[in-house]
């Protein structure tokens, strides 16, 4: 479980990303943030597994503080967050496979890490990934080989290696195409009933958030300005969220 | 684990055999070579020696350091060694422009280039101590014959630069020019010059920063410079002057390695 | 002299429609004087001797016919030191490739974000790296005594000087995104650089490794001329004694050994990319 008590994030310079942040997420629960960008939703994000750090209130995750948390305690701490970015951040050069691999380096010992030496149970772990995701038969081809929608598919997959509790995506679907985004979208909503993984992503299109998403919460200049039931999110609320109509480009369209 | 993934498991390509080859390969050649390399221990001497040497770096000899009017001090030999890259460098530029161009397979016929580019490689292939050797039977230990070696042992470098920008001419420009009616020379003056012009004059910057450095190695066996000095004092166990001439080798260095750097992003970017 | 005020100060030029251009200065107006200086005063520096040059210079040429043919039953006594040259090659690049690793990483700024740190570290690689190979190779002689060992300590020392800069220099071109990734699943930097930036940077790597042991088997050739081993002592000799064919002989050899490593780390340089 996930609690924000009263979170403020404040940069030098008086500048306010996050205005007094109070939230529940509960284990399992699919949630999309929407905003404007710039709005706070991605600092918001990623001060749940302390990529960015907060400078006031309290953040416990399963009871943790972890704003108290340091060196080991946060690795530690990690492991069970999973995260997906915009632009996959997957290694180019190398084959699928290794990239799901990478997850599990953060269990292993530092010798075995270092020279790449992954014991059979970790490479059986990342091939079942891959098969839970669909792309199993891409294993060991090249990742800048693979399509947009399929590279963010090993993304997940790498997630899924570190076996997590949650996952933290970053506006996984921007950079695709409105039927890719779709697929990768089902494949989140399908881990997150079938293995009950917390999923909190950021989207930048409001369709996609809604038909996927079973909680939206909105946020305008660093405060939460709508929090509910994805269908009870309605075009005043939309409008309050965003401070103004909604334009093309908050919309993927081809639904 | 179901039944695809075993599969998919067996499936695995084995590179990390080539792997282990490759490295034990080499940690094999190693072994090989270690006869090779006697370590005869350090000296008494060395360790005395290497401290000396330190405290010579940080007390460089002063008057050795700033003395501007005397041809033994450091700052003349600065200069003399630069003066020597820079004469060496621009006859072995000058020099290897034609020889660029008789190898280049836009201008001359394929077979011909094959001659001229083996020439380069030969010329390429000598040390340029071994030149250096050969000149000072020529015209005597001394400045000069650094120059000379410089030149022709730049000559390789360079022309096979060089060849590579000839070989990428736009023909385009070239082509445009003969639709509007100019002569060969009024083609190559406003056609093939300015396209050259810029990328020559960085590769010769390039090679006088090189040479800079091979003018103080080449005063090691008395083409003139700072390397002489260098060896002298190292023999005569002169740890101050050692001193202040290293420091000397690494101020014109550093000096010649920015001007360089500089000049040469302003000429990628545009005059 | 009008043609001189014209290229110093250029007049305007007067357009039909009344308007007038102030045309530029060419630079070679500054330009061409500087170079002029720069080579007369080269030429009295280093004592330019056109005359000696142009009595004496066939000497050259002679030197090169009596190389040839090279004298091929000397072959025996070449090829120790050649191997010799070789192999200081293989360990000393070997020996710098490997040391500049951890010390590219300490001088990129995307791994190290203290600017004082980065600087100095820099700063100190940089008066290192002007040092050229043979000075190192003549202090090592004189600390280990003369032989191989000296030369393949040199050539360790100053690859490990240029590598370091032409690494962290890739290091700085890498994405960091999958680094970013990486650490957010839990793995220290350490693990993380080796999972998400190593691969990015492997094939250079090896490539940057291979073209500066190309260029420290041409060095490794002279470093035996201040006794640091190899063939340059040899070389030195022959060329003293003028025994040309010999020495025709040895630099043959230099040219084919030179020619078959170039050829092939051009090969696997090329399959790295």
């Amino acid at each position: 479980m996930i609690q924000f008590i009263n979170v403020k994030k404040t940069y030098p310079g008086n500048v306010h990303a996050l205005k007094g942040i109070n939230l529940t997420i509960e284990p399992g629960e699919f949630v999309a943030i929407i905003g404007l960008s710039g709005a706070g939703k991605s600092t918001l994000l990623r001060s749940i597994n302390q990529m960015h750090t907060i400078t006031d209130g309290q953040l416990l995750v399963n009871g943790l503080d972890v704003t108290k948390l340091k060196g080991k305690e946060l690795r530690q701490f990690r492991r069970h967050i999973g995260m997906v970015f915009q632009s996959f951040n997957l290694v180019k050069r190398t084959t699928v496979i290794k990239n799901v691999l990478a997850a599990r380096v953060a269990e292993m010992p530092m010798w075995s890490s270092l020279l790449g030496l992954y014991a059979k149970k970790d490479k059986i772990k990342a091939l079942e990934a891959l098969d839970q995701v669909g792309i199993l038969e891409k294993a060991y081809v090249r990742a800048d080989q693979l399509s947009g929608g399929q590279q963010q598919r090993v993304a997940l997959a790498r997630c899924l290696a570190q076996d997590p509790q949650i996952i933290l995506a970053d506006e996984p679907v921007a950079s695709l195409d409105p039927l890719t985004s779709q697929t990768v979208m089902q494949d989140f909503v399908r881990i997150n009933k079938s293995l009950g993984i917390t999923v909190i992503a950021n989207m930048h299109h409001v369709d996609i958030a809604t038909k996927y998403a079973s909680r939206i919460i909105g946020i305008k200049a660093g405060e939460i300005v709508f929090d509910g039931p994805s269908s009870t999110l309605t075009h005043d609320d939309l409008t309050n969220i965003y401070g103004r109509e909604l334009s093309k480009d908050d919309i993927k369209g081809d639904m | 684990m179901s039944e695809a993934v075993r599969k998919k498991l067996k499936e695995a390509p084995k590179t990390w055999i080539l792997n282990w080859i490759v490295v034990f390969g080499l940690a094999y050649v190693v072994y090989l070579s270690l006869p090779y390399i006697e370590f005869n221990g350090i000296f008494e001497q060395g360790s005395i020696i290497a401290r000396n040497i330190i405290l010579g770096i940080f007390k460089p000899n002063l008057s050795l350091l700033i003395d501007f009017s005397s041809k033994d001090a450091v700052p003349y030999l600065m200069l003399e060694t630069v003066a020597i890259a820079f004469l060496g460098t621009l006859f072995g530029a000058i020099l290897a422009i034609p020889l660029a161009f008789l190898s280049s397979r836009n201008i001359v016929p394929k077979k011909a280039t094959y001659i001229t580019t083996f020439l380069i490689a030969v010329i390429r292939t000598f040390p340029a101590f071994v030149y250096g050797l050969m000149f000072i039977r020529v015209t005597g230990p001394g400045p000069f014959t650094g120059v000379l070696t410089l030149g022709v042992s730049s000559i390789g470098m360079i022309a096979k630069l060089y060849v590579e920008f000839i070989e990428d001419l736009d023909k385009g420009i070239i082509e445009a020019l003969d639709a509007s009616g100019c002569n060969t020379i009024q083609k190559i003056r406003y056609g093939v010059i300015p396209q050259l012009m810029g990328n020559f004059v960085s590769t010769t910057l390039y090679r006088f920063e090189i040479n800079v450095k091979n003018a103080t190695i080449l005063g090691l066996i008395g083409a003139g410079g700072i390397g002489g000095p260098i060896m002298f004092a190292l023999g005569g166990y002169r740890w101050n002057d050692l001193g202040a001439l290293l420091i000397g080798l690494v101020v014109i260095v550093l000096i010649i390695e920015s001007i360089s750097v500089r000049l040469r992003k302003k000429l990628a970017v545009g005059e | 002299m009008n043609w001189l005020k014209e290229l110093i100060h250029p007049s305007p030029i007067l357009l039909g429609n009344g308007k007038s251009i102030q045309p530029k200065r060419s630079p070679s107006v500054i330009i061409v004087p500087i170079v002029i200086f720069l080579v007369l005063g080269s030429a009295i520096i280093t004592e330019v001797d056109l005359v000696a040059l142009f009595k004496r210079g066939y000497q050259f040429f002679v030197m090169i016919v009596r190389m040839i043919p090279p004298n091929w039953s000397y072959y025996k006594n070449v090829i120790t030191p050649l191997i010799a040259t070789i192999m200081m090659s293989v360990i000393g690049t070997l020996l710098g490739a490997i040391l500049s690793l951890p010390l590219a990483f300490l001088s990129a700024n995307n791994i190290i974000k203290n600017k004082w740190f980065l600087n100095i570290n820099r700063g100190a690689f940089s008066i290192f790296r002007t040092l050229p190979v043979l000075v190192y190779a003549l202090v090592f002689r004189f600390i280990f005594g003369p032989g191989a060992f000296a030369g393949t300590l040199a050539i360790g020392l100053f690859t490990w000087t240029i590598m370091t800069k032409m690494l962290y220099e890739l290091i700085e071109t890498v994405d960091m995104g999958p680094f970013e990734a990486i650490e957010s699943s839990g793995a220290s930097r350490l693990k993380a650089f080796r999972v998400a930036i190593i691969p990015q940077i492997l094939g250079q790597y090896i490539s940057m490794m291979l073209y500066n042991f190309e260029m420290n088997v041409r060095s490794a050739a002279i470093l035996g001329y201040v006794g640091a081993g190899g063939i340059g002592m040899l070389m030195n000799e022959k060329l003293a004694l003028r025994e040309y064919d010999k020495l025709g002989l040895i630099l043959l050899f230099l040219l084919l050994t030179v020619y078959i490593i170039e050829s092939v780390s051009r090969l696997i340089r090329e399959r790295l990319n």
